[in-house]
């Protein structure tokens, strides 16, 4: 498995269509990836555990056979390592017994050592092996219970059960955030080689051999990185599972709801899976672009915060009268945008300026640590949506122009802006400004230093776009856990401030056309869910 | 609905009933990491300190530099390693899987993977004397199986057990790679099939017989202290410059003219009333071909054909004429191949009609 | 039996361990102008007309294989020499390493002349370490005397040869297994291709040769190589080490041209079967399929002839087998063996032969059932042609023919269960254990 593995060439828009047969039908496929690839594209789906699009290719499920004419006849070949060459001739389960018994074979080999025990697993409902075994799989074992099975374990970790059978660990402390059940695992190693070629560091490894091979870290070192969770992602069965997620909810009563992080300017996508009015786990949602299967353990836990300390509502013509009162007296009102403000949001600030003339002065950005990529799913920007605010004119590092400054303005309105619990020693000059009105989805310092602080909605819980720092603009889709459904967006609150208020977020960004020219030509419902690259963002 | 419930209770009952019988293995496995007694328990492992006081030595360091000479990646030189680590403690701990770990520059579980895959790698303690008894095909011809239950009871241990003196430890491993001899045994690193004057010796056409395993066995006791001990490398080499850019390595790449050119070989002519047609086996790394044709006691040039080409046609020649092929590779002018003399073609087979 | 050449075993007993002995036997006198005069393509079209083919169980032609390799690459061009030799019945590369070292460096330095190699790399299994000391002090001798190291006797060639020893894993016997062990990995066969002659070891062109082919190579320098040829079969060129074992009187290793007749090895060579009447011979190592007695009778020993018999001639390795013998705890101890050897690697290799170890196991103990042969002959049928080495094939090859031609060894052991016809119930899992 330590090979020199290649990473799979996947197919793009602009790959180059090539004529094979497939079962005696010629079809026009991708040519610079591999069959499997291909054959998705087409929309015939190959099983496979250890393939994963984003992992080097290891090839040892030997789950996605197909046949393949070559110069010795019909050869069985693996899907995931065959490139696609012009005129091959690849028969499929659809017209091949041999293929369709060749992956039955195999599925039937999975399954010899692998336990019964789906009813009580977390991965059930979403497994590789429950889909493969529903679709090649045959529905009645033929062993006997003689033969019994030989569960994949450390020996220091198994035991003896009450039928006499030797069992593997059931749950193995990997590290502080993954658990290990060592039965279930089908050696596909595919979190050893996201660990080795993905996080760049070897911490997992398949120890022994032949069918006593079991997953384990070194002895006495603990599986601890940031993107440590992925492994639970890529596990195609129920071996690896996140402490946080175990027993909570069987997966399949979870809605999910396709969105971007906020946390970073990457923009990671996600999957909010909630129920019960509330979310209970964060997957990250393909984007072969932007963070192709990965997700940090930062942005994936963070939202284990959403719903706790959350401020309340407050009715809308206090802060209206607030700001129409200093406006009369000809005050300066500044305003502050914080990060994770989507381009709506933006497109309402803007307005606002606008419609309050040139006492009010536009402020934004952030006073947290910018670092640098880490080549996965992580950008090191803590600005979520600065390049929307270039795109949008609106400033994205002045907040040290605006504490300067601050004796200057007769109200402060931050959005979205925890500019005291960033900073809280530059912020408190702030506290000379005598109107702090905090528009803020949590409770947070600002809102505690606010003369008047009114909750908006959480960026997991709102309509809207983002742009990231590789320029991509990218929907935000609500997730319906708002612990309040009086709640509103910033957008609306402040647009309905500059008198015109967004009927919806499909609106509002019609009106982010109006101040940004490489948004004009878009309509929120066309983009797609891996987002539009934009052209001449930095305009 | 209540009798439901109560059913359902009982259910429940009689299955806790069930589990909580004492666990005991009924009939334990046929489990082949038991048969041949691979199955590592947990052990007492030495502490990093003790492991790094008795590696950390100059015979040691010099080993190491030696070995990792030897590799273009550092990593190639982790079984050596590991063996290194198992000649010093008999056995591969932990903290010296991490050790070798180090010296190779991989990862400490990329290590372990690998010292956990190869079983001649000691995970706990062995005996004094490991006597590793063939079990496969050609030696259970031959009667292995009674033979390994005669030294189990004569030792009163079972297979992957040590004595409780320390001395022995029998093991039960694959081909041993002396069919010929078996059944066959390794009394640590020595095939034995028999003593002979205080040696251990396998000779062709001896085996192993239980009179032979008891002079063995009582060689065993004898040698308890004074045990013949082999490198565990089989011996330093010297004179070796190591790989090319590897540390420690004086080693400079081949160089590319080591060889004199490549002639052109098996120059072939046949002649017709067309002319003498020349073929010939070229090397890939040709750049340059010239034909040339005896005149008198001269050779002439008659053409330079492409270095792909197949074949070349001289139209002016005939039965009789001597070629010769001269082939250039870069900048070198290999020999002249051999002189090919034309010989009348052979009439092309008629066209069936 | 008629005389043979003897290209390989000519020094055996003579004491050719030291480089004194060896030289006055005549070797070492190819390391002079007549190798250092030739070129790489000569040397490789030299090798192509002996019709050497590779001797580990393949039978890969040898030039053909060294042809692949790709001439100015930029990169070094390795030669590892396999010498892990491990499969059940195979034990003549133990006894060419221990008793003439000498002659595997030689064959290795022409090698190396012929790829332009500058190190190479004895991989030898661990437990061989007699061989290892025995190839290592001939190493010492042959840097001392200048064939090895720097400037070889006053040319630009330099060439190094290392010996790396194994740690236990029969797999390694598979070139890209053993090229992953040498790197210093786990002995796991990639994928392929790429190919090792394109980018084996460290990515670099790799040409993995059998310890019997690099030995062979003295004497078809000093020789002519069409009269090598000339030894063997038509298709394949010269003598072949052998190595008899099991039943016969005189088990060993003996040289003897390709294409001579099964019986006359078992017979002539080896003595003849003792302990009882002839009942199987495998030709060519444990991972064969079996000859019973007739087709033993009428067998050659060449690639072709045993080809068409459905079995293979492998590193020629005979296992003769008598009548007292019951098959069933033969293919048990292949079963041991393959599911102890397996890489872990695939899927249908990794459970499959653990599982048919697990039910060999229960046959033997007299715990069998109708319907069990059946059973895994179709798993077998699983093995076909799905994984990434042929070690799955190894055994279910096996058990497909054991199965097949010794069927009656295996009902007598299920016979012994008296609950042998009881049928197979499936478990089933009351719904109230979840409760």
């Amino acid at each position: 498995m330590s090979n020199y593995y290649n990473m799979p060439k996947l197919p793009t828009e602009n790959s180059p269509k090539v004529e094979i047969f497939v079962d005696d039908k010629p079809v026009m496929v991708p040519g610079d990836t591999n069959l499997l690839e291909a054959l998705k594209a087409v929309g015939i789906e190959t099983p496979h555990v250890c393939y994963h699009p984003f992992l080097p290719v290891s090839g040892n499920c030997r789950q996605c056979l197909v046949e393949q004419e070559g110069p010795r006849g019909r050869m069985l070949v693996i899907a995931c390592y065959t490139p696609v060459a012009p005129g091959m001739k690849i028969y499929t389960p659809a017209s091949s017994a041999r293929v369709k018994n060749a992956r039955r074979a195999t599925q039937e080999f999975m399954l010899v050592n692998h336990p019964l025990d789906c009813p009580i697993c977390d991965k059930a409902g979403e497994c590789t092996l429950q889909e493969n075994y529903m679709e090649a799989g045959q529905n009645e074992s033929r062993m006997r219970p003689e033969y019994g099975k030989n569960y994949h374990g450390n020996p220091a970790h198994q035991f003896i059960d009450a039928k006499g059978q030797l069992r593997g660990g059931k749950h193995v402390d990997l590290g502080p955030r993954v658990l290990l059940d060592e039965e279930r695992c089908v050696q596909c190693d595919r979190c050893v080689r996201f660990m080795r070629s993905i996080a760049g560091s070897e911490q997992l490894q398949l120890a022994g051999r032949a069918d006593h091979t079991y997953i384990t870290t070194f002895p006495g070192e603990k599986l601890d990185h940031e993107y440590d969770l992925c492994v639970t992602d890529v596990c195609p069965v129920g071996a690896m599972t996140a402490k946080y997620f175990r027993f909570q909810k069987r997966v399949w009563l979870l809605s999910h709801t396709p969105t971007v992080s906020m946390d970073d300017s990457l923009g990671a996508n996600i999957w909010l899976d909630h129920a019960d009015g509330r979310i209970y786990r964060v997957m990250p949602r393909c984007n072969p672009e932007v963070n192709r299967s990965w997700l940090s353990n930062t942005s994936r836990l963070a939202f284990q915060n959403f719903g706790k300390n959350r401020l309340p509502f407050m009715g809308f013509h206090v802060i209206q009268n607030l700001v129409s009162g200093v406006k009369a007296e000809g005050g300066k009102i500044a305003l502050a945008a914080g990060g994770t403000c989507t381009i709506e949001d933006l497109a309402a600030l803007r307005m606002l300026k606008d419609s309050l003339g040139d006492s009010a002065e536009l402020f934004g950005g952030t006073f947290k640590k910018v670092g640098s990529p880490d080549g996965i799913a992580m950008s090191g920007d803590p600005m979520a949506n600065r390049a929307g605010f270039k795109l949008m004119g609106v400033p994205e590092n002045n907040l040290a122009d605006l504490t300067k400054r601050a004796g200057e303005f007769k109200l402060l309105l931050t959005v979205n802006l925890d500019i005291f619990g960033e900073d809280a020693s530059q912020a408190s000059a702030l506290e000379k400004i005598q109107n702090r009105v905090v528009l803020s989805a949590f409770n947070d310092e600002t809102a505690a230093h606010g003369t008047l602080s009114c909750g908006v909605r959480h960026w997991s819980e709102v309509q809207g776009t983002m742009v990231n720092s590789l320029n991509i603009l990218q929907k935000l889709n609500a997730c319906p856990v708002c612990p309040d459904e009086k709640i509103r967006p910033a957008y609306e609150i402040l647009s309905e401030l500059a008198g015109c208020m967004f009927e919806s977020a499909a609106d509002a960004f019609k009106h982010a056309g109006k101040y940004a020219a490489a948004l004009s030509g878009l309509s929120y419902d066309t983009i797609k869910s891996t987002g539009k690259l934009l052209e001449g963002g930095e305009a | 609905m209540r009798e439901h419930i109560q059913g359902a209770v009982q259910f429940v009952s009689n299955n806790r009933l069930k589990f909580d019988r004492p666990a005991q293995p009924i009939e334990a496995l046929p489990d082949p990491g038991q048969t041949f007694g691979y199955v590592n328990k947990a052990v007492p492992q030495p502490s990093p300190k003790e492991v790094l006081a008795k590696l950390d030595t100059p015979e040691i360091k010099e080993r190491c530099a030696d070995l990792l000479s030897r590799y273009p990646v550092g990593q190639g030189a982790l079984l050596e390693v590991l063996w290194l680590v198992q000649g010093v403690f008999g056995w591969v701990p932990t903290e010296g899987i991490r050790w070798a770990a180090n010296v190779c520059g991989c990862a400490p579980a990329h290590a372990l993977g690998v010292a956990t895959f190869y079983t001649m790698y000691n995970h706990a303690p062995k005996g004094k004397f490991l006597l590793q008894f063939c079990r496969n095909i050609s030696c259970t011809i031959k009667g292995a199986p009674s033979l390994i239950a005669y030294v189990e009871k004569a030792l009163n241990i079972k297979t992957g057990e040590t004595t409780p003196d320390g001395l022995f430890t029998i093991l039960q491993v694959e081909c041993l790679g002396s069919c010929g001899n078996g059944p066959m045994m390794l009394v640590n690193d020595d095939f034995a099939t028999d003593v002979e004057g205080d040696q251990l010796v396998m000779k062709p056409g001896t085996t192993l017989t239980t009179d032979s395993i008891d002079r063995i066995l009582k060689w065993c006791y004898a040698h308890e202290d004074n045990m013949p001990k082999h490198d565990v490398l089989g011996g330093i080499v010297k004179g070796h410059s190591g790989h090319p850019g590897a540390p420690g390595a004086k080693a400079k790449p081949q160089v590319a003219d080591y060889a004199p050119p490549s002639p052109v070989l098996n120059v072939k002519a046949e002649a017709d009333d067309a002319g003498a047609t020349l073929t010939w086996k070229g090397a890939p790394e040709f750049t340059k071909l010239v034909v040339e044709k005896k005149n008198g006691s001269k050779w002439a040039a008659v053409g330079e054909p492409g270095v792909k080409d197949k074949s070349f046609l001289d139209a002016n020649g005939k039965v009789g004429d001597v070629y010769r092929m001269i082939a250039t590779s870069g900048e070198r002018t290999a020999k002249p191949s051999k002189e090919a003399t034309a010989t009348q073609k052979p009439a092309p087979a008629e066209e069936a009609k | 039996m008629a005389e043979c050449v003897k290209v390989c075993t000519a020094n055996f007993g003579k004491g050719a361990q030291d480089i004194e002995v060896y030289k006055k036997l005549g070797g070492y006198a190819n390391i002079s102008e007549k190798l250092f005069n030739m070129s790489q393509f000569e040397l490789i079209d030299y090798v192509q007309r002996s019709n050497l083919r590779g001797r580990g169980g393949a039978g890969f032609p040898t030039g053909m294989k060294w042809s692949f390799v790709p001439r100015n690459s930029g990169k070094p061009v390795y030669i590892v020499v396999n010498a892990d030799e491990g499969e059940g019945g195979t034990f003549k590369d133990h006894f060419l390493m221990l008793e003439d070292p000498h002659r595997l460096i030689e064959g290795l330095i022409i090698a190396g002349w012929a790829l332009g190699s500058r190190a190479a790399y004895i991989y030898c299994r661990g437990e061989f370490l007699p061989c290892i000391e025995s190839i290592n002090k001939a190493l010492n001798q042959a840097y001392a005397a200048g064939y090895l190291g720097e400037n070889i006797m006053g040319t630009k060639f330099c060439f190094d040869i290392f010996v790396h020893r194994g740690a236990g894993a029969y797999i390694c016997g598979e070139e890209t297994a053993l090229i992953n062990s040498l790197e210093g990995q786990k002995g796991q066969p990639r994928l392929k291709p790429p190919f090792p002659a394109v980018s084996g070891a460290w990515k670099s062109p790799t040409c993995v040769n059998n310890v019997e082919t690099i030995m062979a190579l003295p004497w078809i320098l000093s020789h002519e190589p069409e009269e090598y040829a000339r030894m063997g079969t038509p298709r394949a060129g010269g003598t072949k080490v052998f190595c008899i074992s099991g039943d016969v009187k005189n088990p060993g290793v003996y040289e003897a041209p390709l294409g001579t007749p099964m019986m006359t090895m078992i017979n002539d060579y080896a003595g003849g079967v003792v302990g009882g009447k002839l009942k199987a011979v495998l030709p060519g190592g444990s991972s064969c399929a079996p000859l019973t007695a007739e087709e033993a009778a009428v067998a050659t020993m060449d690639y072709e002839c045993l080809a068409s018999m459905k079995t293979m001639f492998g590193s020629g390795a005979m296992i003769v087998i008598n009548d007292t013998h019951n098959m069933v705890d033969l293919l048990n101890c292949l079963g041991n063996f393959y599911s102890h050897e397996s890489c872990g690697q695939c899927t249908p290799c990794r459970e499959g032969t653990g599982l048919l170890h697990r039910m060999l196991n229960l046959i033997v103990a007299g715990k069998g059932h109708d319907g069990d042969v059946e059973l895994m002959q179709s798993l077998c049928g699983g093995f076909g042609g799905v994984t990434i080495c042929p070690l799955s094939i190894s055994l279910g090859g096996p058990v497909s023919s054991y199965t097949a031609k010794f069927r009656a060894d295996f009902d007598e052991y299920i016979a012994k269960n008296p609950d042998h016809a009881k049928p197979r119930v499936q478990e089933t899992y009351r719904p109230g254990i979840f409760w």
